[in-house]
């Protein structure tokens, strides 16, 4: 076997070896020392060159992008999962046709969609689904996903929230918890354009906080141009809402009866 | 490639990675994939960019590069090179893609537009270095690869002089790559002054060659105006023992004439060091060399042979005038008084007129139906038909029709008496030795003052014509007889002939001597006064314009200020952005006659450049001015403009032609006619021949005239439109509704037709593609025959002869074959005219043209009638000799190809020629000289004059045209007899002679 395959491999192990013990910081090194190492192999994406070891290469490098997507998921960094998803998806798409099918294939995109859920980009994610075929679509781990984008649009947020109870993998959890805050932005900018003012308390009930200090420390944080007044969030409409410009309708019907006017002397 | 990814994605999440080596393998493959994926790229490109910017990034350039291509994806070229320059040697310029192909081509233009207006505001560029290093790096790999002409294009339009030379001398064939640098510089450099610049590096590179190439040398140096140079090659040239070397010194001789630069010519004639001795027998052509005589002393000093030349100097000394003959020396001075003769054009000039007087085929049937049918009262008419003699004779010395016809000739008075003088000058053209003589009897006599001063004034200005450009020995009569008149028809005469004779020569005192006619401010001396100022002072750009344009706001007279106008504007000729300053002041000027001279000066400023400046300036008066004459002449001047590209005019000016302004009809018909003249293109005669048949006279009359330029010399087999057009001259002529201006110009466009006895064509470019002076300025005087109808001669300045001499080293001319790979038939003579019914001949002025060549049998059956007829009715003439010598002529045709005259056989591919023979510039791609031939042509020419190396010197020469012509001075009878028994002796034509001119005894 090819020294530089085996190496990878044996460096792979170790790898997934540390992530099961939660060794983030020994998993990080290794990976990046990993992916180093993968950009000398020539089968690989976006060269697929057909070399002797090239199945077999193919799955030891998708197998590592598994794990440093898993990896990204446990150290919670959405940054990390997005480059890492990108950098697996070609091994779904294109080299799919040659390689086993992974275990892991719908599981992450799954949570893929659950990032694009998480982070509010519907486009993307929409853009995502299309690509999946049917059967994929039936899959628990994307349906979920789907299901949740469904509730979400529709509002049923308490839907949204029950979900987390029924995740079909436990990586889904850190998503879903996520998914709790997403929710909760949407709700807020929602009554902000419904509202003038609320009360604490159903403004608490309403953002689904279960005490007034994490309501007011939410505020602090995300919404600061909110004002907690007399028992009352104050919404700042009324200072964002300047009236719409008026349509300058007179001159424009004088210039218009105009035209007209010289059309006809012309004509 | 087995797969292919569906998505960058992956690769541009890879950019956001910590590690260099990831980044840069993101990069790498991103760049591999650009061409596919730019869409998605595009996204990203900030992420790339600051990478780019990344001063710790190793691989900055990379990244560049990788925008740059996003960037030309996306259509921002500007963006794009930016970029790409910053990709440093990652740009890679010989790689074969539409991306490095147009940021190249958008490189090169940046920095060639970057050169240009630095050149232009002379400020040094301030060039990115980084865009110099892409064109160099191009013009270095152009090279390399041995694309020298691309590299020759980029490196001029870059300005890059010292890249363009690089490519020159590096090429695999530099002479090739020479002429090849020197025709793009006069097609494409539109600044005079780059060019210059140009034209002076090939010359340096030209002289660093181990084996020059003199002719193109001498060329380039011409443009430059550099006498000093072409006479040192030219004297090297004679100097050296090889007796190929004069030739070729000859034959640049003979090229430099065809340019007809007088000045340049006369100065490097006198720069020509003088022999140690003269020979024993001085046959010197020019008066300056008698006084070096003198000074041979001093020339020995500076001479080669340095041992040589003192001994021989102190023997000089000694003997005296007694000749003590250094061998090389007397061969040098022998060589120097060829070449002295050929440099004053003395030589060609000779060599012309024996080619057209021997070669003479002009029709004088025609002529004798254009004056049948011309009213008597007429007198329009009647001077048509004097200058369509003249012009149909130029150059030929045969004046039988005028002698002939003597008392109908003294029918022209006053004026036209004038220009039937005059009409002598046309005919004996280039006559030098004779001409004073011939004119003699009209000439003013001192004392006497007897003769009418129009035949004196026509005799003076048909002096100047007969020295058109080559002055030097009657310009000092010429002065002489302006200062001893105040006639002011005899000093219009006078003016214009001294301007012709000194054209171009910017010699103060004969200026004076006209600048005191014209402030005698009389109009019709002023007029020619004006003329004559700017033809002395052609293409100098002298501050004499100044004082000429305050003169013309001064006088009353418009013809004074018509003169001057077009006087200031011949000073500019050829100058180019040099005379933007004068056109400008002249354009804006209030009188519409000076800005007409303001359309002449933009024309002639800017003759033959095609500049597109000058197109639009003139296009914009043709459609914008109130005058009337401003437009005609603005259209008009767009032939001139045009002429080195004939192929444009039909297209530029199609519009103007159908424009609702007759003038400006009657401009887009000359303007035609100028650009395309001798092409017989057929657009030119389509765009013409609707405006022969106009609804306004003057257009007719232009368009027909225009006709004949473009037709001259092209036979009837390659145009039918050709005999179309004869038989609608014809018809006009003998028409006698028809208006006077187009029977004018019917009558004249018959002249033009037929030049020069059939063997001129109109010329405004030499073979060199340099333009001929003479025959600019003569076409646009000739344009001003609007006005004043005697300066319809000027065309004959423009009319060059389509033969090939060829000239043994003792500049004769001997006989010897060579071939045209084309039916004779092409570019045959017209077939002379015939008159239509065989039995009832007499007295039925109507006449014919014998048409098609599938007619060829019956003519020839014909031909033989008529020579019958021709003796029958020539018996009554005194002389019988001519009808045997036309009969021997006959035989011998008849021996030289046979095949062509019998009736069935097909007409044969090629035809022999024989030297000196007519061939028209269509003809000459098929001229072959034959392998066996005993001379070899020195340069490849197919017309013109040909100096030719004899490979078999022992064997005895056969010379052809040793027969001068003989002094028309004496009897009619006479010359008519010399010139048949001449033509008889001449080298024969192949083709079937034209029967006699047969006459009617009325």
């Amino acid at each position: 076997m090819d020294p530089k395959l085996s190496e990878v491999s044996q460096m792979c192990e170790l790898f997934k070896a540390a992530l099961v013990r939660n060794d983030f910081e020994k998993c990080e090194t290794l990976l990046s020392q990993l992916k180093v190492l993968l950009t000398a192999f020539r089968s690989l994406p976006p060269l697929f060159e057909a070399t002797l070891n090239a199945v077999h290469e193919l799955t030891v490098a998708r197998d590592i992008y598994e794990h440093a997507v898993i990896l990204s998921v446990k150290t919670e960094d959405q940054d990390a999962f997005e480059r890492d998803f990108f950098q697996l998806k070609p091994y779904y798409t294109d080299a799919g046709d040659r390689l086993p099918q992974s275990q892991q294939e719908f599981p992450i995109l799954g949570l893929n969609l659950l990032r694009l859920l998480v982070q509010n980009r519907i486009a993307e994610f929409h853009t995502e689904l299309e690509l999946l075929s049917a059967s994929a679509l039936e899959n628990p781990c994307i349906k979920h996903a789907v299901e949740l984008e469904q509730s979400f649009m529709e509002g049923a947020y308490n839907r949204v929230l029950t979900a987390r109870q029924t995740v079909p993998h436990e990586t889904y959890v850190y998503f879903m918890d996520l998914l709790a805050k997403t929710v909760r932005d949407e709700i807020a900018g929602c009554s902000e354009k419904a509202y003038d003012s609320l009360s604490i308390n159903d403004a608490r009930q309403i953002l689904l906080f279960s005490s007034d200090q994490e309501l007011s420390g939410y505020i602090n944080e995300e919404h600061p141009e909110w004002e907690i007044k007399n028992g009352y969030v104050i919404f700042q409409k009324a200072k964002e809402s300047a009236p719409c410009k008026e349509i300058p309708s007179l001159q424009l019907i004088t210039q218009t009866l105009s035209y007209a006017r010289e059309l006809e002397r012309i004509v | 490639m087995a797969t292919m990814v569906s998505s960058a994605g992956g690769l541009l999440a890879m950019l956001n990675e910590d590690h260099p080596t990831l980044k840069l393998h993101a990069l790498t493959n991103l760049n591999a994939f650009v061409d596919y994926f730019w869409p998605e790229i595009s996204t990203s490109v900030p992420i790339i960019e600051s990478l780019y910017e990344d001063e710790e990034f190793d691989q900055r350039q990379l990244a560049a590069l990788l925008v740059s291509k996003v960037f030309y994806y996306l259509g921002e070229l500007n963006d794009s090179l930016s970029y790409a320059l910053g990709a440093g040697p990652l740009f890679d310029v010989s790689e074969e893609s539409d991306y490095v192909h147009t940021l190249l081509a958008k490189a090169i233009d940046e920095y060639a537009s970057l050169k240009t207006k630095a050149a232009e505001s002379n400020k040094a560029a301030e060039v990115d270095p980084r865009l110099e290093a892409i064109v160099e790096r191009m013009l270095d790999k152009c090279i390399l690869d041995g694309r020298y002409q691309q590299a020759i294009g980029m490196a001029i339009e870059c300005r890059r002089l010292d890249k363009l030379e690089e490519a020159i001398t590096k090429s695999d064939n530099i002479h090739a790559t020479l002429s090849y640098c020197s025709n793009v510089s006069h097609l494409f450099v539109n600044r005079r002054e780059y060019r210059h610049e140009v034209l002076g590096l090939l010359v340096d590179v030209f002289k660093k060659l181990p084996s020059p190439d003199y002719l193109s040398i001498c060329q380039c140096l011409m443009f430059l105006d550099e006498p000093m140079g072409v006479a040192g090659i030219l004297e090297k040239l004679i100097r050296s023992e090889n007796e190929d070397d004069a030739l070729l010194a000859f034959q640049i001789a003979f090229d430099l004439i065809e340019n007809e630069h007088q000045a340049f010519l006369l100065n490097v004639r006198d720069r020509l060091t003088q022999p140690k001795y003269l020979p024993a027998e001085p046959v010197q052509p020019v008066s300056t060399e008698t006084e070096s005589a003198q000074d041979a002393t001093a020339a020995t000093t500076e001479d080669v042979q340095m041992a040589d030349g003192t001994q021989a100097a102190t023997e000089a000394a000694v003997t005296g005038s007694v000749p003590v003959v250094d061998p090389k020396e007397a061969t040098y001075a022998e060589r120097l008084t060829k070449l002295r003769g050929i440099l004053s054009g003395e030589t060609s000039i000779q060599l012309t007129l024996q080619f057209l007087y021997s070669h003479n085929k002009s029709d004088l049937l025609i002529l004798k139906t254009i004056k049948q049918s011309v009213e008597m009262r007429n007198s329009v008419c009647h001077s048509a038909t004097i200058y369509a003699n003249a012009i149909m004779h130029a150059g030929t010395t045969v004046d039988t029709f005028l002698r002939e016809n003597l008392d109908w000739l003294s029918r022209a008075t006053n004026w036209a008496k004038f220009s039937a003088t005059a009409g002598l000058g046309v005919i004996h053209r280039g006559h030098l030795q004779q001409g004073r003589s011939l004119m003699a009897p009209y000439l003013p006599q001192s004392g006497s003052g007897g003769g009418s001063p129009y035949s004196e004034g026509g005799a003076l200005y048909a002096l100047g014509l007969i020295h058109a450009n080559h002055g030097e020995g009657i310009k000092q009569f010429l002065r002489q007889s302006l200062s001893s008149t105040n006639v002011e028809v005899i000093q219009h005469g006078a003016c214009l002939g001294l301007g012709l004779a000194a054209l171009g020569t910017a010699d103060e005192d004969v200026f004076d001597d006209i600048k005191n006619v014209l402030y005698t401010d009389s109009a019709v001396a002023g007029e020619a006064a004006g003329i004559s100022m700017g033809l002395l002072m052609v293409g100098t750009a002298s501050e004499k314009a100044t004082e000429m344009v305050a003169y013309a706001h001064e006088t009353q007279h418009e013809k004074i200020i018509r003169g001057l106008a077009l006087g200031i504007a011949l000073t500019v000729y050829g100058r180019e952005e040099g005379a933007d300053t004068l056109i400008e002041q002249m354009t804006r000027d209030q009188d519409p006659i000076i800005r007409y001279g303001g359309m002449y000066a933009l024309a002639l400023a800017y003759s033959g450049t095609a500049n597109n400046k000058a197109i639009r300036q003139l296009l914009h008066f043709a459609v914008s001015d109130v005058s009337d004459d401003v437009r005609r002449t603005a259209v008009l001047g767009l032939g001139f403009v045009l002429y080195s590209e004939p192929e444009q005019t039909p297209r530029i000016v199609s519009l103007l032609s159908e424009s609702y302004n007759p003038h400006v009809r009657y401009g887009a018909a000359l303007a035609v006619g100028i650009s395309c003249a001798g092409t017989g293109m057929s657009e030119a005669i389509s765009l013409l021949e609707p405006l022969t048949s106009d609804v306004v006279d003057f257009v007719r009359q232009g368009a027909l005239i225009a006709m004949a330029m473009v037709m001259v010399q092209i036979s009837e087999a390659s145009d039918s439109r050709v005999g179309a057009f004869r038989r609608q001259l014809e018809k006009i002529i003998l028409d006698k509704h028809e208006d006077t201006m187009s029977k004018m110009g019917a009558i004249l466009a018959s002249g033009i037709l037929d030049a020069g006895g059939r063997n001129v064509t109109i010329k405004l470019l030499s073979k060199t593609r340099h333009d001929k002076m003479t025959a600019v300025v003569g076409l646009a005087v000739f344009s001003q025959f609007w006005y004043w109808y005697p300066l319809i001669y000027f065309i004959s300045l423009a009319f060059s002869p389509t033969a090939l001499i060829g000239l043994n080293y003792e500049l004769k001319v001997p006989r010897f074959e060579f071939l045209s790979q084309a039916k004779p038939s092409l570019f045959e003579y017209p077939r002379p005219t015939t008159v239509a019914t065989t039995t009832s001949a007499v007295k039925l002025p109507t006449a014919v043209l014998s048409t098609s060549v599938r007619a060829k049998a019956r003519a020839s059956k014909k031909e033989a009638d008529q020579k019958e007829k021709a003796e029958k009715s020539s018996a009554t003439e005194s002389t019988s000799g001519k009808v045997k010598s036309s009969s021997d002529k006959d035989d011998d045709s008849m021996q030289v190809d046979g095949p062509a005259e019998k009736k069935a056989e097909p007409e044969p591919s090629f035809e022999i020629l024989i030297n000196p023979a007519r061939v028209v510039p269509a003809q000459e791609k098929f001229i072959k000289f034959l392998d066996d031939s005993r001379y070899v042509p020195v340069k490849s020419a197919a017309s013109g004059f040909v100096l030719l190396k004899d490979l078999r010197p022992t064997e005895p020469e056969f010379l052809s045209l040793i027969d001068a012509p003989s002094s028309n001075a004496s009897t009619g009878g006479g010359s008519a007899t010399a010139q048949q028994g001449s033509a008889a002796s001449m080298a024969v034509d192949d083709e079937p002679q034209p029967p006699q001119a047969f006459e009617y005894t009325s």
